[in-house]
């Protein structure tokens, strides 16, 4: 049969690669290189983002394995193959909840980064709820789309980010990166531990594998694209760490959009290279956003058998906004991500973990 | 009461003009029945022309119907008129007194012409009379012959005007369906090419011909295209827009679903991808679907030429394609917003330039690409020895006084010229004009919030395209979903002998069109 019939929906190995870095870049990497230096010395964070690298690899195929188990079925219609009733229920408030403060996270943070590089003067109610508007018209769109746009989208912010790694060459010295291994156990576990929060939101492809029309090479794809992750956030941790030395990384607030602004571009065509910068990603983190807007719809018309799309969205999307305004400072939407951290921990690698040994042990799905 | 009775009485004259056409549907077995049925039919115009003759030796009474003009009367003269009369005297042939042997002879040994075949409605015959046919009805008989005789003046096979080519075939379609049809036919001599008829329009009934090539053409999407050919219920279509409008995805989208052209050229390259053309008679546009984004910025010179000069000047088109779009609004996000963006010594120029200009940057764009569009279309309905004219004046008033008067800043000026030229030299006119809205959208959200507004706006529309569908193709096609194989042909066109594949996302039956490694292997 052929792999893409007209009009399907339906999706190939590809957009399962593709989905994977896009949700996972957005605002992580921005701070990302500061908290891995702030945790070890010189260019030892490489070492810990390597590891955390793996482990996100690790669960990224636990996740896309449980998932391809059941092919067509979208989490919450297996979920109740494996474990009891109230179970379900609970884990879908959880997962609901996850994705719509993970939503309303991003658009905080595009509205706060907006406001710090773009505009200085428009309050961030007005910039967050353009971005939010945005992202409600690509969910009330086609699932497939949103899966689309990922591939539209991430080829622009890989070359955009790899060109502020290449830009930066003739500032780049060293030196800045020796010594080697100098830091201790505790500092390395800590940057393991950050860089993995940095990689979260492969919990997408519990809900995602179920559009795939070969769920087998779904494992294969999910691994693949969160190696390109890993190997992006090297390149940019590097290039950091290069340019800035791990002491004025440590005290940047986004080292990632700093290194844009040392550009100097060749022919002075123009100036300011973080504004452009900062302007293309915000494609990476409305594929972010939008995906986990999407993840909510999912979770809460699971709920609510009854509820339409278009209802969902509707019922969702303000209270998204309420909670992106929540947070009154930036050190309180920084504690919002925690809070992203700790419970993706438990959606995207304790359920998962625990669902696949069940199917394993009870032999549900195709093996 | 009055409202009752008024109703009562129109259902009752409807009645009476069900059975009028009940009373209509046969063929009377009296010829002068039939003759006044037909002529009063159709009150009796002077172009109608009934000739009543009498069959050869015998005395059966018979009439030709025709219309002057849209029948060929030199054929009629020539031709039937003189085997009716006098060529059946003198053969051999025996015409029976017998009517109802008399029409199977005329058939099978009397008349001359090729087209020929019986019918007995007189709806039948009124369209094949309407549309140029002549008929033949003979006394007694209640079957009529309809004699193909369509004939009329048509305007020669020209170079189009609406797509300039420097290299390639000169001719271009014209009106006439059967000509075009011709045009189509003489560059594939597949037996395979499959032309499927449709009559569009209530009252006018016209002929519509959807062409595709059985065996490379998704079987999917012939199917849906002919679906939705038959769903068309429009009073008349003058021209394939209305069918276009009828049949596209989505009629709340800026993008054209359906393309359109003159070229007959294209048409069969499209049909050798695996897509379909509408031909629709009275129109030298020909309608080709589905289409994709890559397709609106490909042209058919890009091929003609050596594939280096077709990969530049095609990436020249998505270069300028994007300056149509974004320039202005990025001039205005810049000034307005973003002036550190700038490189200073520019910056400093732009504002020694504006200084005197009393309007924000948005007004200012907004002004002259206002009266930028306004010159376009004033240039397109300017009969044609005025229409320089307007090019002067609207070189003068944008160039020079605007300027002058202190509306406008010179560099907006330039900003405009450069967006002009841009929108010129897309090959699609359709998809140019989808541009021009755009580029109003991006000002807007540019004059309202800078960069910001302009990448959301950016983000809206890919989201747009990528939920967009042309006959069930998504229109975001080979972008995403992504075809790698197809980008070898899309911003790039590559050396003819790498294109060994038609398409992957037409999903066509046959995918290869030939051997990459020539005949022999």
């Amino acid at each position: 049969m052929r792999s893409l019939e007209y009009g399907d929906e339906e999706v190939g190995a590809k957009e399962i690669m593709f989905a994977v870095p896009s949700m996972v870049i957005g605002i992580g990497i921005l701070f990302l290189p500061r908290s891995l230096a702030n945790e070890t010395n010189f260019y030892d964070g490489a070492v810990s983002l390597l590891i955390g690298g793996f482990l996100a690899v690790f669960f990224t195929w636990v996740n896309a394995k449980l998932a391809s188990k059941f092919p067509g079925k979208p989490l919450f219609s297996f979920v109740p193959l494996l474990v009891p009733k109230p179970v379900v229920f609970v884990l879908k408030m959880i997962l609901t909840v996850h994705a719509m403060i993970l939503a309303a996270y991003e658009v905080r943070m595009i509205a706060e980064i907006a406001k710090q590089y773009l505009f200085d003067q428009t309050p961030v109610e007005v910039l967050s709820v353009l971005f939010l508007l945005v992202v409600v018209y690509a969910v009330s769109g086609s699932r497939v789309g949103i899966l689309r746009l990922n591939i539209l989208f991430l080829p622009i912010i890989y070359c955009v980010a790899l060109a502020i790694s290449f830009m930066n060459i003739a500032y780049f010295d060293y030196h800045n990166l020796f010594p080697v291994l100098t830091t201790d156990w505790n500092g390395y576990v800590a940057g393991i531990k950050q860089s993995f929060f940095s990689m979260q939101g492969f919990a997408i492809l519990l809900f995602y594998i179920a559009l795939m029309n070969k769920p087998k090479e779904a494992p294969k794809a999910a691994v693949k694209g969160m190696g390109m992750v890993i190997l992006l956030y090297l390149v940019l941790f590097t290039t950091c760490i290069g340019v800035f030395s791990n002491d004025s990384t440590s005290t940047m607030v986004f080292p990632t959009i700093e290194l844009a602004k040392e550009i100097q571009v060749p022919g002075g065509f123009f100036e300011r290279f973080e504004s452009l910068f900062f302007t293309i990603w915000i494609m990476a983190i409305f594929n972010t956003a939008a995906m986990s807007l999407d993840m909510t719809v999912i979770s809460l018309r699971s709920m609510f058998k009854k509820l339409k799309k278009k209802n969902a969205i509707i019922i969702i999307s303000p209270m998204v906004y309420l909670i992106c305004m929540y947070p009154q400072s930036f050190i309180e939407i920084m504690g919002f991500g925690k809070i992203i951290s700790y419970s993706g921990v438990l959606v995207a690698i304790i359920l998962p973990s625990i669902l696949l040994i069940i199917a394993k042990i009870r032999r549900i799905g195709e093996s | 009461m009055k409202f009752l009775f008024g109703r009562k009485g129109f259902s009752k004259s409807q009645a009476k003009q069900q059975s009028n056409e009940d009373f209509y549907i046969g063929i009377f077995k009296d010829l002068e029945k039939n003759i006044n049925n037909i002529q009063s039919s159709m009150h009796s115009p002077n172009d109608l022309i009934v000739r009543k003759i009498k069959l050869g030796t015998t005395d059966v009474k018979c009439a030709l119907f025709f219309i002057d003009g849209l029948a060929d009367s030199e054929l009629i003269n020539h031709q039937v008129l003189p085997s009716l009369l006098f060529e059946v005297k003198k053969s051999d042939i025996h015409l029976s007194a017998l009517p109802e042997e008399i029409l199977e002879v005329l058939i099978e040994k009397v008349v001359s012409n090729s087209e020929i075949k019986r019918a007995n409605t007189f709806d039948e015959l009124s369209l094949a009379l309407l549309s140029g046919d002549t008929i033949l009805l003979i006394d007694g008989l209640t079957d009529g012959l309809i004699i193909g005789s369509r004939g009329w003046e048509n305007r020669s096979i020209e170079e189009p005007l609406s797509e300039g080519l420097i290299r390639g075939p000169r001719d271009g379609f014209i009106e006439n369906l059967r000509t075009n049809i011709i045009l189509i036919r003489r560059r594939i001599k597949d037996p395979n090419l499959r032309l499927t008829s449709f009559k569009i329009g209530r009252r006018s009934k016209r002929d519509l011909v959807m062409a595709h090539i059985e065996g490379i053409a998704n079987p999917a999407l012939v199917k849906e295209a002919k679906r939705r050919l038959e769903t068309v219920d429009l009073d008349d279509a003058p021209e394939s827009g209305y069918i276009e409008q009828w049949i596209e995805d989505n009629f709340l989208s800026p993008f054209p679903q359906l393309m359109h052209t003159e070229r007959p050229d294209k048409v069969v390259s499209s049909l050798l991808e695996g897509k379909i053309a509408i031909i629709l008679d009275g129109t030298p546009f020909v309608l080709i679907a589905p289409v994709t984004f890559g397709n609106t910025l490909q042209s058919p010179e890009d091929y003609y030429e050596r594939w280096m000069v077709g990969t530049l000047i095609r990436i020249l088109r998505y270069i300028g394609a994007f300056i149509a779009v974004f320039l202005p609004s990025i001039y205005i996000a810049l000034v307005s917003y973003h002036p550190g963006m700038i490189p200073s010594k520019l910056a400093f120029s732009i504002a020694a330039t504006r200084e005197g200009v009393p309007f924000p940057a948005f007004i200012e764009a907004f002004l002259m690409e206002f009266t930028m569009e306004m010159l376009r279309e004033a240039g397109i309905r300017l009969p044609r020895p005025i229409g320089q004219t307007i090019g002067i004046v609207g070189g003068l008033v944008i160039g020079e006084s605007a300027v002058r008067a202190g509306i406008v800043s010179p560099i907006m000026v330039i900003v405009v010229a450069i967006t002009a030229v841009a929108s010129f030299s897309l090959p699609s006119y359709s998809f140019s004009i989808s541009l021009r809205i755009l580029r109003f959208v991006f000002m807007l959200s540019a004059g309202f919030f800078g960069l910001y507004g302009i990448i959301l706006t950016y983000i809206m529309i890919n989201i747009h395209l990528v939920n967009l569908k042309s006959f069930g193709v998504p229109y975001s096609a080979p972008f995403a979903p992504n075809f790698l194989r197809d980008w070898r042909d899309l911003v790039i066109r590559s050396p003819i002998f790498y294109l060994s594949k038609r398409p992957k996302y037409m999903q066509t039956d046959d995918k290869v069109r030939f051997n990459k490694e020539g005949e022999s292997s």
